[in-house]
């Protein structure tokens, strides 16, 4: 009757998709990583998932336009989009919200938090 | 005081990075310092732009225990990224960055080896992010002092006498850094 929550995180740092994946798949999360915003979107169109987590410091697509990218399409309107970043700065978070994140998380992570974080959103 | 001379070497303008710290200048007249017990300091420069930076971390305290649960890599990943954003906001590129790696040391033999813990993380996150450690003086028993030219790329890596060697406490985190979830 539960489905599994499936989650996608979008890091760039190999170290930190690591972290990720630990904190996550060890709650029972299923979770899927790209490295940079366009090989999200990649996957993204190739599969259904319930929770985006991506950083914002990333080359090639950064945080930002993946969420603008995927806020223009139908599909991922509702998706829930939790930002995971080093930046602490108001006017970066008030730019992410703008751009329709669901939530803001700083680095370091506390595992606890996120994963709460991920049960509150994930519908 | 005449304005034509050469600068004196007093002209330097040195900082200090602190536990839980990470900078980074193009400022020819800059040069980062740090001493080092069990704590690990990364310098990166990328030649091309030059620009170089340095972080000073501690994975765990002295006197933790040995177990591995208790190396909190979180904060390491932490502070490596924290570094290399803001390399690359100064211009450099990733895939130019060279590493050297300082610290590490075992200072008192009673404790855990968190000293070569600490440089365990910093050489396997430096290979997983795929950046070339071109020099490192890790582990031993003493304490070392750092002084890096971040516009240069030169380091100058000493001895110093374990009394020089900073308190190494786990709890000089920036206050800001908890992981806190703020839902729009």
């Amino acid at each position: 009757m539960d489905k599994t929550t499936r989650i996608l995180t979008v890091d760039d740092s190999a170290s930190m998709r690591a972290l990720l994946n630990h904190a996550l798949t060890s709650q029972g999360f299923d979770v899927a990583q790209a490295e940079d915003g366009e090989v999200a979107l990649e996957w993204l169109a190739l599969n259904e998932v319930d929770v985006v987590i991506t950083d914002i410091n990333m080359p090639r697509l950064d945080g930002f336009g993946l969420i603008e990218r995927l806020r223009q399409g139908s599909r991922h309107r509702d998706r829930p989009i939790l930002v995971l970043t080093t930046e602490s700065s108001e006017e970066k978070k008030a730019r992410a919200r703008s751009a329709g994140a669901t939530g803001w998380i700083v680095k370091p992570f506390d595992p606890e938090k996120l994963v709460a974080a991920v049960r509150r959103v994930a519908h | 005081m005449s304005y034509e001379s050469p600068p004196p070497v007093s002209a330097i303008t040195r900082i200090n990075i602190l536990q839980g710290q990470a900078r980074v200048s193009a400022g020819p007249r800059v040069e980062f310092s740090t001493v080092l017990g069990s704590c690990v300091a990364t310098c990166l420069f990328d030649p091309e732009v030059e620009v170089g930076g340095m972080n000073h971390f501690l994975l765990a305290e002295p006197g933790a225990s040995v177990a591995a649960a208790d190396i909190d890599e979180h904060y390491g990943v932490y502070l490596m990224e924290v570094l290399i954003n803001e390399m690359l906001a100064h211009g450099a590129a990733k895939q130019r960055l060279r590493a050297h790696l300082y610290g590490g040391a075992n200072l008192n033999s009673h404790f855990a080896r968190i000293g070569t813990a600490n440089g365990e993380f910093a050489r396997q996150f430096l290979a997983r992010e795929r950046i070339a450690i071109v020099r490192e003086d890790l582990g031993g028993t003493q304490a070392r002092r750092v002084d890096f030219r971040p516009a240069r790329g030169q380091v100058r890596c000493r001895i110093v006498p374990e009394t020089m060697a900073p308190d190494e406490r786990l709890d000089t985190r920036p206050a800001r850094a908890t992981g806190d979830v703020e839902l729009f």
